[in-house]
């Protein structure tokens, strides 16, 4: 496989001296230059704005994709519950039938719609934090913060898969609260173990949403102890 | 020893050399010193990154594996082709024999690395996106469906498939079978890559928007520029992750094409002529790598602060 060939008359203007060749790449009919049409590095050109306009058209398509309205419409009653953010509490508690009827799916369903999870956890969650406001906040704070840890790993994770600043609001707006009464509830034992591992305040950018949720369970934690 | 053999895959020069002709295609020569730079920075951070992920004990979960799986593999081709340098230049300054018994077997051996490593890195991209998939679809089983049992597994799975396919390529098939081979795994590799990403993008975007219409609270405006800031950022995130992938690596498979289909060709012998600067791209996504993919894990810089500015290893434990 590997012939010898000496090309003495190239060898003085290159780097290397390892020659070794093939069947098809024929040593004595060297690329004749001349007569050449276009520019001799038009190739070179034309790949380069190729993956120029490439990468730039996927740019704009995933901008787009940004843009452009999602499949669900709004609920008129979740847009009316957009305005009474005091009552929220008791307003998902109310509509959640509907949403569990709407969204809702076994929950270990594993199924890729992400989206109806969510929702009726989301409401399971609501539901926990309203009928058990006795429960000890020191506990719903460790559970959270256990909980926070698996879901800061998993956040990471999600994070760094691309487009999925969204998603972190998405997390951190609801899983924070819902998850964690979710897991502790049912109590899986994979989640404890990643306490040490938690990396509370080392990031903003996974933070920045959550604050808003965490002021917004303390409202609401202060709204219950009122009674 | 096809891979390496930089006369043939470079450009192939017009034969009186004394007279250069104006449409001359000179050969692009990048200087010795940036490959070596290249490869020694690329091979310290994949090797921090293999570093820490081993000795950390709470990033032994399977989304920390792939990236070390990933960062050793790079770490193997930096080393590789700094070392397949130096032997050029040691060679050109006439230390070593270039056909000697040895070096061809160096050769060999460097060859099969450089192929194994190409190939893990792709099926360790394709990991990492699956894992991510997992994570995202299957959210709550996902520690039941990713064991890091079954992450040993696939990762040995890996390994001895691109350990057995890099000896077979090299000893056994031509250089055509080769570049056929690569270029169809690196399309399959990218396209499986760039779907599973996108589906990913576009149901969070999906998802964000309902959960945010859901919880409401009187934020909109804000909300709505924020969500759309972060999906933005999010767009530019993947926008940078392929496009770091598709720039670093297709000059290199348009050269091997190129190789096969048109070795004739004057426009051709251009695009070949550029060969060292295509090289230099292969490398610096190696070092590129890191900053994408593992550098931006919160968790991951954590451990790097704590191993490199502690002072001694016990106290930091």
């Amino acid at each position: 496989m590997s012939d010898f060939h000496n090309r003495s008359q190239l060898v003085s203007t290159r780097r290397s001296d390892y020659v070794w060749q093939y069947e098809y790449y024929d040593d004595e009919e060297p690329v004749s230059f001349d007569g050449l049409k276009a520019h001799r590095y038009s190739i070179v050109i034309g790949f380069w704005v190729g993956l120029a306009v490439f990468v730039i058209f996927m740019f704009f398509v995933l901008t787009l994709l940004t843009k452009t309205g999602a499949p669900h419409q709004e609920n008129p009653d979740l847009a009316e519950k957009r305005h009474r953010p005091e009552g929220r509490l008791v307003d998902i508690n109310g509509h959640q039938e509907e949403n569990e009827k709407a969204f809702s799916r076994p929950l270990l369903d594993g199924s890729p719609s992400y989206f109806n999870f969510y929702i009726s956890e989301e409401d399971q969650a609501h539901k926990k934090r309203k009928l058990e406001d006795k429960r000890s906040s020191t506990k719903d704070k460790v559970g959270r913060h256990l909980c926070s840890s698996e879901i800061e790993e998993m956040h990471e994770d999600i994070e760094e898969s691309g487009g999925h600043q969204p998603l972190n609001g998405l997390i951190e707006e609801s899983k924070t609260d819902r998850e964690c009464a979710f897991l502790s509830h049912f109590n899986i034992p994979n989640f404890v173990n990643l306490d040490h591992s938690s990396t509370l305040g080392e990031d903003d950018l996974l933070y920045e949403p959550s604050m808003i949720l965490e002021r917004q369970s303390q409202a609401h934690n202060a709204h219950c102890d009122t009674y | 020893h096809l891979l390496t053999s930089y006369s043939t895959l470079k450009s192939k020069r017009t034969i009186n050399t004394t007279a250069m002709n104006q449409t001359d295609c000179p050969e692009v020569k990048v200087p010795f010193l940036v490959f070596f730079t290249v490869g020694i920075i690329s091979l310290a951070e994949n090797l921090l990154v293999v570093v820490a992920v081993i000795r950390s004990r709470n990033l032994h979960s399977p989304m920390y594996c792939f990236m070390c799986s990933l960062a050793a593999f790079n770490t193997i081709a930096s080393v590789t082709k700094t070392w397949e340098n130096l032997m050029i230049v040691l060679a050109d300054a006439g230390h070593l024999e270039k056909r000697g018994p040895s070096e061809t077997d160096l050769d060999d051996v460097m060859d099969s690395l450089l192929c194994m490593s190409f190939v893990g890195s792709k099926s360790s991209f394709l990991a990492i996106a699956v894992d991510r998939y997992i994570t995202i679809f299957h959210a709550l089983r996902y520690h039941n469906i990713m064991t890091m049992k079954r992450t040993g597994v696939i990762l040995g799975l890996i390994w001895t498939l691109c350990a057995v396919l890099a000896v077979l390529m090299v000893k056994f098939f031509d250089f055509k079978f080769i570049v056929i081979c690569f270029t169809v795994f690196f399309i399959i590799s990218l396209a499986t890559i760039c779907f599973l990403y996108i589906y990913m993008f576009m149901m969070a975007r999906i998802h964000a928007r309902n959960i945010a219409a859901l919880l409401g609270g009187g934020r909109d405006r804000s909300q709505h520029q924020r969500r759309w800031g972060s999906n933005m950022r999010g767009a530019l995130t993947l926008t940078i992750l392929f496009g770091a992938f598709v720039v670093c690596w297709a000059p290199f498979f348009v050269h091997l094409i190129i190789i096969v289909v048109c070795p004739m060709n004057p426009y051709c012998e251009c695009y070949r002529s550029l060969f060292e600067l295509h090289v230099v791209l292969m490398m610096s996504h190696a070092l590129i790598d890191p900053a994408i993919y593992a550098f931006r894990m919160a968790e991951l810089r954590h451990t790097f602060r704590k191993m490199l500015f502690c002072s001694g290893w016990k106290l930091c434990l």
